[in-house]
C-alpha cells in the first residue's frame, strides 16, 4: 500500500542519522531536507535570536541560512558534520545582518542602539535565574556574545570560533574569558 | 582543549582584571583553567584544583554557570518547537529542484525530431523511493557513474544504504538490487554494468516495525 509505504519511510527518516538525511538531501530529497529543518531549525534560531536580539530578523536568516545549505548540500564532503556546518552557515548569515544592520544606522545618521529584547533592570529582581542570563547574556559587548554563542550553542572549538570570526585563537580564550567573568560576577546577585 | 595559549599570552586582548591576582586567589589557577578542567569532566584528575578551598567555591560558581545555560537552552528549544510549522512549509516552498537535477539522462523517443530525457536526480529519487518501500532499509546517496548522457554507454550504479535489525544483510542486498535493476530498466534504457551497495549504517533503533506501520 502506497500510502502506508510513503508513512513508513517519513516516519524513519525521522530517526535516521544526520548523515544518511544529508545524503539525501545532497541528492535533492525534499524530505530529508525537512527532517533537517526540523531537527535543527530551532537551534539555528536560538543562535540567530542571541546573536540579533531580534525573532523577525532570525526567521528570515534562519530561512536564508536553509535555503543556502540546500543549494550548497554538495559542497558538504562528510553528512556527519551535517550541524556544525548549518550552525556556520547561520552564524555567517547572522554575522552578515548585523553588518548591513550597521550600514544602515550610519547611512541613516540615527544613533539607533541595536535592539534588545529584554526587561528593564528594575525587574531584575523578579527574574528567574534564566531569564537573568538571557539578559546578562543580551548586555554582553557583540564580539563576546558571538564567540559565547558559537561556543555555548553551536558547540565550536576555540580554534574554530577563531577561523569562523577571523581572530586570533589568543583573541578568541581572551573574549570567552571576558565574557565567562560576566556572567559569574552577575550570578553572585541572583543568589 | 586541544588549543594550548602559552601563559604568557592569556588574555592579551582584553584583561578583565589583574591575572596574578586571579591566580593568587585561585591556588595559581585562572578561571578560564577552572572552566576548561570542567569542560573536560574533571580530567586528567588535578590534585591543585580539587585540593584547593577557593577552586572549589569557583568550581561550584562556574557549575551553576553551566546548568542555568543549559536550562535557558532547553527552554529556548522547547520554546521554538512550540512553533508552528509554517516557517517549516516557508523554507521548502522557496527551495527548488533545480538545484539538485544533475545531469540529463536521454531516453529513446519514437519521433526522431523529439528529445527526451529525465534528469539524474529525478532517477535518483526514483532508485530511493524503490529502497524505501522495502522494510529494514533506507536508501542514503545514490551515484550513478558513468557518461550517462550518451546512450548505450555502460553506467555502475552506487547505492548507500542504512539497514535496520531483523533481516540478514546479503539476502536484503540481493533484493534491493533486483528492485533497483528493475526500476532502471523500467524507467530508462541505461545499460547497468554493475550496482554497488554499501551498507554504511546498522541502526539500533528498530524505526520500520512498529505495528500501526506493517502493511496489512
Amino acid at each position: 500500500m502506497r500510502g502506508t509505504v510513503r508513512g513508513q519511510a517519513a516516519s524513519s527518516l525521522d530517526r535516521a542519522t544526520d548523515r544518511l538525511l544529508a545524503d539525501r538531501a545532497a541528492d535533492g530529497d525534499v524530505g530529508a531536507f525537512s527532517v533537517l529543518v526540523r531537527r535543527y531549525g530551532p537551534l539555528m534560531r536560538v543562535y540567530a535570536t542571541r546573536i540579533l536580539g531580534s525573532n523577525d530578523e532570525s526567521d528570515d536568516v534562519v530561512q536564508e541560512s536553509f535555503i543556502a545549505a540546500w543549494q550548497q548540500f554538495g559542497t558538504l564532503a562528510d553528512g556527519r558534520a551535517v550541524k556544525s556546518w548549518l550552525m556556520r552557515i547561520v552564524s555567517r548569515k547572522s554575522i552578515d545582518r548585523l553588518r548591513a544592520r550597521r550600514h544602515y544606522v550610519i547611512i541613516d545618521e540615527t544613533d539607533a542602539p541595536a535592539p534588545k529584547n529584554h526587561e528593564p533592570h528594575a525587574l531584575v529582581e523578579a527574574e528567574s535565574q534564566t531569564e537573568a542570563l538571557a539578559r546578562v547574556l543580551a548586555d554582553l559587548p557583540e564580539d563576546q556574545r558571538r564567540c559565547w554563542s558559537l561556543r555555548e550553542i553551536a558547540e565550536y572549538s576555540y580554534a574554530d570560533i577563531a577561523t569562523e570570526l577571523n581572530l586570533q585563537v589568543s583573541t578568541v580564550r581572551g573574549l570567552l574569558a571576558r565574557a565567562r567573568k560576566t556572567l559569574l560576577r552577575e550570578m553572585e546577585d541572583w543568589r | 582543549m586541544t588549543d594550548f595559549t602559552p601563559p604568557d599570552h592569556r588574555f592579551d586582548a582584553v584583561d578583565l582584571g589583574d591575572t596574578d591576582r586571579e591566580q593568587a586567589s585561585l591556588n595559581g589557577h585562572t578561571i578560564e583553567q577552572l572552566s576548561d578542567y570542567l569542560h573536560c569532566g574533571r580530567l586528567p584528575v588535578d590534585a591543585s584544583i580539587d585540593d584547593s578551598p577557593e577552586c572549589a567555591i569557583a568550581l561550584r560558581s562556574l557549575e551553576r554557570l553551566r546548568r542555568a545555560q543549559r536550562i535557558l537552552l532547553d527552554s529556548e528549544l522547547h520554546r521554538e518547537s512550540l512553533r508552528e510549522d509554517s516557517w517549516i512549509a516557508s523554507i521548502l516552498g522557496t527551495i527548488t529542484l533545480e538545484a539538485h537535477a544533475g545531469r540529463d539522462i536521454v531516453l529513446p523517443h519514437p519521433q526522431p525530431t523529439a528529445r527526451l530525457v529525465v534528469t539524474e536526480g529525478a532517477l535518483r529519487g526514483i532508485l530511493r523511493e524503490t529502497g524505501d518501500r522495502m522494510n529494514n532499509v533506507l536508501v542514503g546517496r545514490c551515484a550513478l557513474i558513468g557518461d550517462v548522457e550518451v546512450p548505450k554507454t555502460p553506467i555502475t550504479v552506487e547505492v548507500d544504504v542504512t539497514v535496520f535489525p531483523g533481516r540478514n544483510i546479503p539476502r536484503l542486498a540481493e533484493e534491493l538490487r533486483q528492485a533497483l535493476s528493475a526500476a532502471l530498466a523500467q524507467y530508462t534504457e541505461l545499460v547497468v554494468a554493475a550496482i554497488d551497495i554499501t551498507v554504511t549504517d546498522l541502526q539500533t533503533a528498530i524505526a520500520v516495525s512498529t505495528p500501526q506501520q506493517e502493511s496489512p
